[in-house]
């Protein structure tokens, strides 16, 4: 009697499991994989927040349609942190809990970065980072792995431009007042001092400052062959503008952060033969990069930069890891961890130590109103980031 | 290279003075503190960007940055500042203050969140003057801030709708009970101000090429602090001041190495002035 009753009831626990089994499995299959990704999509960081969030659209865009990972489309969430850290917080957990994603992609600046990565790491997620600088970003955890150079890097790569190549004997320095900004000068004046250049001065001024009159004026009448500028957009246009009004015939050379076509547009004429150090070089011939410049163009009618090349980088390096390690988080960080001879768009990745890169730094100039390659510097005592 | 750096600040003052002007009119009308002043001076820049966009023409487009502010500063005087008179004041003060945010955020849903360039070609040369270079966009931002100014000093001081608008400054009752169609007046007033931050707004976009929906957020609480440091409701105290701060900010940078922030200047003057002179440079 009661293996009689006890039969079909074990039958249908059978039948049923199996169903359960049957309709879950595809089902999961079937489903999206997301991806977390966050930008200043709003406030004065606006432009290379949507640079950030076109470049990676194009990214998952490519990946689904090439079939996806493994067959699963990738949905990446976007969300604006506004450049705000109680926004960006607010955001993390959004994207652990309610979103509940398998990986992270900031698309971000450092603050942003800084303030959120620890809280991913916390839950275990793989973060990549497309472009933030500040060296605690990779602090956070084993599983934060940055595509961009830290402002080490930029600074001694832009010295090395600004002496060896340029020439450059006595440079006049201005600074941002910001983690980036001070890092990045400190760099440039150590390696350009040791490269036999005078430092003639260095000014710092206040991020979002737009009157560079007083600054420039002070060095206006000076013998300086080059003033190497830390900033964005914003202030490298006015500080481009205000040295060609003032009639200064020194050359100017700047970071990745005047790399966007906002600054040709806030600078016009004055932004003639500026030079600045990135990581994107338009002149590369690779189809690769010369397929994504097209898409962005096509895409976000301007042409593209070094911010949404590096969220373009670090989505297809967040999706590589999980190519390989399938969706739990430990496997994609462990395939990132061991991740070799990666090509990006932004220069190859032999290997990430520590989460950082190891890549030439393009140097790039304006000319008739166009970005070109200038130089790259692949110096590897000049590239290789100041890990232990 | 002291006289070059005057020529720096100076500039810098008259946007700032522009800018200050309508806030102490308005304060000297109805004694409110006019934040949303700010709002009108971006959308008079957002305004001269379009029509120079649309005409081509520099001083259409300041007509046009003036007309779309002095549009915007009466609609909120009818809509806000009057209906809220008779509330205490500190419900004009939140009213001016949603009305700033929102319109901001007006601004980047309509124009975008980046900022635009407003890339004007200018007919006028550099100046020399011994030695001291004056380029041709502050030759443009002090003709036009001085034009400006002349013309207010005028009509304040030599017209009879002028002596309106000063007798309904000091004292709005007294005017009101001599006949004086005090509505009208404060309209005018309103729309005297907004047409002279409209005015600023578009100097300051063609000055830095660039036009964005926060361009206002410096000058909204950097204006309060000029007009408490000239003496609220007084014109000339709020030129000199703007003046003032302009010079202040620009030689600090000029010849101290210290990267003190500029915009502090403005408070620790106007909290020097709370301490010693109350009233403000000018007040009375």
């Amino acid at each position: 009697m009661l293996t009689a009753e006890g039969e079909p009831t074990m039958k249908r626990f059978i039948v049923a499991g199996l169903m359960l089994v049957a309709t879950a499995v595809p089902a999961a299959a079937q489903g999206p994989i997301k991806i977390g990704f966050f930008a200043p999509l709003t406030g004065f960081a606006a432009a290379d927040g949507a640079s950030a969030k076109h470049s990676a659209e194009i990214a998952v865009e490519e990946i689904n349609g090439a079939g996806g990972i493994k067959g699963r489309k990738i949905e990446l969430v976007v969300y604006d942190d506004r450049h705000d850290s109680k926004e960006a917080v607010a955001v993390a957990s959004k994207l652990i809990e309610k979103d509940q994603v398998v990986g992270v992609v900031s698309g971000s600046y450092s603050m942003p970065s800084r303030v959120t990565a620890p809280i991913f790491a916390k839950a275990g997620l793989p973060v990549t980072v497309a472009y933030a600088v500040h060296p605690d970003v990779t602090k956070a955890g084993p599983c934060v792995f940055r595509n961009g150079f830290l402002g080490q890097v930029e600074g001694a790569a832009g010295a090395e431009s600004a002496v060896k190549l340029q020439k450059a004997r006595r440079i006049a320095v201005l600074t941002v007042d910001n983690d980036f900004g001070r890092v990045a000068s400190a760099a440039f004046i150590e390696r350009a001092k040791k490269l036999g250049a005078e430092i003639h001065s260095e000014q710092v001024y206040k991020l979002g400052e737009k009157e560079f009159g007083p600054y420039l004026t002070k060095i206006k009448d000076e013998p300086i062959d080059l003033i190497y500028h830390t900033s964005y957009y914003n202030e490298g246009s006015q500080i481009a503008r205000k040295a060609r009004e003032l009639g200064i015939k020194a050359a100017l050379e700047g970071t990745e952060g005047i790399d966007s076509p906002k600054f040709l547009e806030l600078a016009g004429p004055a932004a003639e033969g500026v030079t600045f150090t990135t990581n994107l070089n338009r002149d590369d011939p690779r189809p690769e990069v010369q397929n994504f410049l097209k898409r962005y163009q096509a895409k976000a009618g301007t042409g593209a930069d070094m911010v949404g090349a590096s969220a373009y980088d670090a989505v297809r390096i967040l999706a590589r890891g999980l190519e390989t390690g399938g969706t739990d988080p430990k496997a994609i960080c462990a395939a990132l961890t061991g991740l070799k001879d990666y090509h990006g768009i932004t220069g190859k990745i032999t290997r990430f130590v520590k989460g950082e890169v190891t890549k030439p730094v393009q140097i790039q100039i304006v000319k008739d109103g166009k970005v070109r390659s200038f130089a790259v510097i692949d110096n590897p005592e000049v590239i290789t980031p100041p890990v232990q | 290279m002291i006289v070059q750096q005057l020529v720096n600040g100076l500039t810098v003052g008259s946007l700032y003075a522009l800018m200050a002007l309508g806030l102490t009119m308005v304060y000297g009308v109805l004694r409110v503190l006019h934040v949303a002043h700010a709002a009108v001076f971006t959308l008079g820049a957002y305004g001269g960007l379009w029509t120079f966009t649309l005409t081509g023409s520099f001083w259409l487009a300041l007509l046009g940055a003036m007309a779309v502010a002095v549009a915007a500063g009466l609609a909120m005087e009818r809509w806000v500042y009057w209906p809220l008179l008779a509330k205490p004041t500190v419900a004009t003060l939140i009213a001016s203050i949603g009305v700033f945010v929102g319109l901001e955020e007006v601004y980047r849903l309509v124009a975008g969140p980046e900022p635009h360039a407003f890339r004007v070609t200018l007919r006028i040369n550099d100046v020399r003057i011994a030695g001291v270079l004056v380029t041709a966009p502050q030759v443009l931002v002090i003709a036009v801030t001085v034009a400006l100014l002349a013309a207010l000093w005028l009509f304040l001081t030599r017209t009879s709708l002028g002596l309106a608008l000063r007798a309904v400054s000091q004292d709005r009752e007294i005017a009101a009970a001599c006949a004086m169609n005090v509505r009208r007046i404060v309209s005018l007033n309103f729309a005297l101000g907004s047409a002279l931050a409209g005015a600023a707004g578009m100097l300051v976009g063609v000055y830095y090429n660039s036009v964005s929906p926060t361009m206002g957020d410096v000058t909204a609480y950097k204006g309060l602090a000029i007009i408490v440091l000239g003496g609220l409701g007084s014109v000339p105290g709020t030129v000199v001041g703007a003046l003032l701060i302009g010079i202040l900010e620009t030689a600090f940078i000029g010849f101290v190495e210290f990267p003190f922030p500029r915009d502090a200047w403005a408070f620790l003057a106007m909290i020097v002035v709370f301490l010693l002179r109350p009233q403000g440079l000018l007040g009375r």
